[in-house]
């Protein structure tokens, strides 16, 4: 589904070059939910502005559906960790998940039932006519997914969404993500600097050094599909994964060259 | 319900009190500038209830709100356009920071020049000098709409007349209306000023006319007409505002309350 | 997310810097301003080209009249803003720290306010004729308000916790608004000063134009009535330019009385 090769994005300007991404290549096949975790600075930022069409590498390609990426791609859905910016204020919560689908130039009623089915999907069916400031963090960051599910993406990108949630509400849309990701057979990149969250969640964990970023290592978890917050975490697998990860990145940021400030 | 009466109480108690002040000081007043408040309320029963509304009033409101809504438009979409373009915003400045600067009563004697001494140059004059808060505070509001949402935007491939819509206007929302808002005083006061130069009938016309015929009940009740006309409109341009942008009223009184 | 650095400053790869932009656009305008009349598109008797007005303004640099009439439009405006200044911050302060009067003079305010300082001009022509004073009564009537407005803001800004902590320590009155409230609104009283400065000049030569008191606005009606046109031009660009050194003026002041201050106060344009 999604192909990273080679990407590699310098920055220049007033002078100074950065290289914050020296060569990551990976993979995200149909239907997984792919975990990338790395030392802070490690250019997961500019990764996802690359891999989302915002960016443009300085060399190497991002081929969706064996299409090279280039401006925003059609088929993809972003969320982002500011949630409360990331909606428009101006419009109630219905009005924020139906925008992209406008777009989509589908008619009223079909918009108004994939609008209906999002905020379901997220626990939010009777929120639609609330504006997002009246909401608290966690609901905010509910609409914005349900905004990313109404518009039915082949591929869901995920950057930080919960670094800026309380843990128990990071808890429950760590679980709203799995059962999204199962209920609606979704494509899922998730960005994250929780190593517990990152193992919690994914099929395969992508681990990134630290800038100049290249793909330090390929995880697969092989925990159990039918995960939940209690259990799965107290099992001994599920430790043993996280302390190898929690290894791959101390080693990381050991060989991080000093100054490195990309994010 | 005594909280509300003690509130009523306390709003009104100073102007009541300065009216009254007013009223009894001047009673007896033989001071030719300074005439009792009793005349100068009895002359403005007279003089602006009655055709004098229709003749002077009307076109006055009427040229203010032409130029007015001149500027507005003008401004609003010259300042979309260059606020979304950096390159076009560093171009521009300069000649715009100039043009500003200069006190727009100032262009009256160069608008004469042009647009003559009727109805056009002083709806010119109006626009010309209510262009710049509106258009300086849209360029303000474009420049600065949050990156996240603009990000947003681009990602579900929202661009265009849609985008102009659903985010660049909305956003800049704020922005704008307190350009509007500059405009709006602004406005008000050329329009007196045009009307005080060359003119045959307005209100800024009439107060004139009256200072220079040492009419002075009549001038006091046309100065204090200005005033409501300023407080009136001010009042209505609130009561807008608080209707258009009331998710920002909004979201300031959530983020106030965490 | 953080946002990555350092992101190229605009323009600077197609090769056109900020530095640039200024100057490509004065330069525009220049042209502009010359090529338009010696089109004909307008005729020349309406809008002179450049060298015309530069030759007008050198003119006027060499006559003594330009300059006493410069000197008279910022003599009022300085009496006027400093009138304006010392009555509004001082009324400002003490009404803004007395909830009593707060709440009664609100309406007032609000009523005064919105009211054109054009509104005197006719009681200001009746009461001191062409001269100063009835120019200081518009400049301090419109600067009044501005700065009023900005430090009851500022005023009301006070952090509570701060000022309940003055008061736990005893503070006298005077105490607290030196230590407490005074500092808090000073980024406002500084954004007030800026905006009413402005005012003061728009009031300034609009009185001097209208009534007719000495200075740069009278000179301009003098041009037109005189059909001097040129001249006329030539005067509208020393106001223009007079209002950028003071707007200019205004903000390095600000800048430098407030540069220890964590938070600039951000008004809104013009």
């Amino acid at each position: 589904m999604l192909e990273v090769e080679h990407l590699r994005k310098i920055y220049d300007g007033h002078g100074r070059s950065v290289e914050a991404l020296r060569d990551l290549t990976f993979r995200v096949g149909a239907g997984e939910l792919v975990c990338l975790v790395g030392p802070s600075g490690c250019g997961k930022t500019t990764l996802l502005k690359c891999v989302s069409g915002l960016l443009a590498p300085t060399s190497g390609r991002v081929v969706l559906e064996g299409m090279p990426v280039s401006g925003a791609p059609a088929n993809m859905a972003v969320v982002l960790q500011e949630y409360g910016r990331s909606l428009f204020p101006w419009m109630s919560v219905s009005a924020n998940v139906e925008l992209p689908l406008k777009q989509k130039k589908l008619p009223r009623a079909r918009r108004r039932e994939m609008v209906g089915r999002a905020l379901d999907a997220v626990g939010l069916a009777d929120a639609g006519a609330a504006y997002p400031w009246q909401l608290s963090g966690g609901m905010q960051q509910r609409v914005a997914i349900a905004r990313a599910i109404a518009y039915e993406p082949h591929i869901l990108l995920m950057d930080e969404p919960f670094a800026a949630v309380d843990a128990q509400t990071r808890a429950e849309l760590e679980d709203l993500v799995r059962r999204i990701w199962a209920g609606f057979a979704m494509t899922i990149l998730f960005v994250t600097h929780d190593i517990d969250e990152a193992v919690y969640l994914g099929q395969r964990v992508v681990i990134l050094s630290s800038s100049p970023t290249v793909v330090q290592e390929d995880l697969a978890v092989d925990l159990p599909a039918e995960r939940d917050q209690l259990t799965t975490r107290a099992q001994p697998r599920f430790t043993e994964l996280r302390g190898h990860v929690y290894e791959q990145i101390q080693k990381a940021k050991a060989a991080a060259p000093p100054s490195s400030g990309v994010s | 319900m005594s909280a509300v009466l003690r509130r009523l109480a306390a709003t009104m108690a100073l102007p009541a009190l300065l009216v009254v002040a007013w009223w009894w000081t001047s009673d007896a007043s033989t001071n030719f500038y300074l005439p009792p408040l009793r005349q100068i309320l009895a002359a403005f029963a007279d003089v602006w209830i009655g055709d004098r509304f229709a003749t002077d009033v009307l076109p006055s409101l009427a040229r203010l709100a032409a130029g007015y809504l001149i500027a507005a438009v003008v401004a609003i979409s010259a300042g979309v356009v260059i606020g979304q373009s950096r390159v076009v915003r560093g171009i521009a400045e300069p000649g715009l920071e100039f043009l500003r600067a200069i006190p727009p009563p100032v262009l009256i004697p160069i608008l004469i020049l042009f647009a003559g001494i009727g109805d056009q140059m002083k709806i010119i004059v109006i626009a010309v000098g209510a262009v710049w808060p509106i258009l300086l505070n849209t360029v303000e509001g474009v420049r600065a709409v949050d990156q996240v949402l603009i990000d947003t935007a681009r990602s579900y491939r929202i661009s265009g007349l849609s985008r102009l819509r659903h985010l660049t206007l909305p956003a800049a929302g704020p922005q704008i209306f307190a350009g509007l808002r500059q405009a709006l005083s602004i406005a008000i006061i050329l329009m007196v000023i045009s009307e005080m130069f060359a003119a045959r009938e307005g209100l800024g016309f009439a107060i004139i006319q009256f200072q220079r015929t040492f009419a002075i009940p009549e001038m006091w009740s046309g100065t204090i007409l200005l005033g409501l006309l300023g407080f009136v409109l001010a009042t209505l341009f609130r009561m807008v505002e608080r209707r258009v942008l009331f998710w920002y009223f909004g979201q300031r009184a959530a983020a106030r309350d965490h | 997310m953080t946002y990555p650095a350092p992101r190229a400053v605009a323009g600077t790869r197609i090769g056109f810097p900020p530095w640039a932009q200024t100057v490509t656009g004065i330069v525009l305008v220049a042209a502009l301003f010359e090529i338009v009349p010696q089109l004909g598109l307008v005729p020349a008797a309406y809008l002179p080209p450049l060298h015309d007005v530069v030759g007008a303004l050198a003119e006027e640099a060499g006559r003594s009249q330009f300059w006493f009439a410069l000197y008279e439009t910022l003599r009022g405006w300085a009496i006027g803003l400093a009138i304006a200044a010392v009555a509004a911050i001082g009324l400002g302060v003490l009404i803004g720290t007395t909830p009593f009067l707060l709440v009664a003079t609100r309406s007032t305010i609000e009523f005064l306010r919105p009211i054109p300082s054009v509104a005197l001009i006719p009681l200001a022509v009746l009461l001191f004729g062409a001269d100063l004073r009835s120019k200081l009564l518009l400049i301090v009537y419109a600067a009044f308000w501005q700065v009023l407005i900005q430090v009851l803001y500022g005023v009301q800004d006070v952090d509570p916790v701060a000022d309940d902590t003055a008061r736990s320590y005893r503070f006298s009155r005077r105490g607290r608004i030196r230590y407490v409230v005074w500092p808090t609104a000073l980024p406002y009283v500084m954004t007030g000063l800026r905006l009413a400065s402005t005012v003061a000049l728009v009031l300034a030569v609009t009185g001097e134009l209208v009534i007719g008191a000495p200075g740069l606005g009278q000179q301009i009606a003098l041009a037109q009535s005189g059909a001097a046109i040129p001249t006329l031009y030539a005067l509208v660009m020393v106001t223009g330019l007079v209002g950028i050194l003071i707007n200019t003026l205004a903000r390095w002041a600000e800048r430098r009385m407030l540069s220890w201050h964590p938070s600039m106060r951000g008004e809104a344009v013009a």
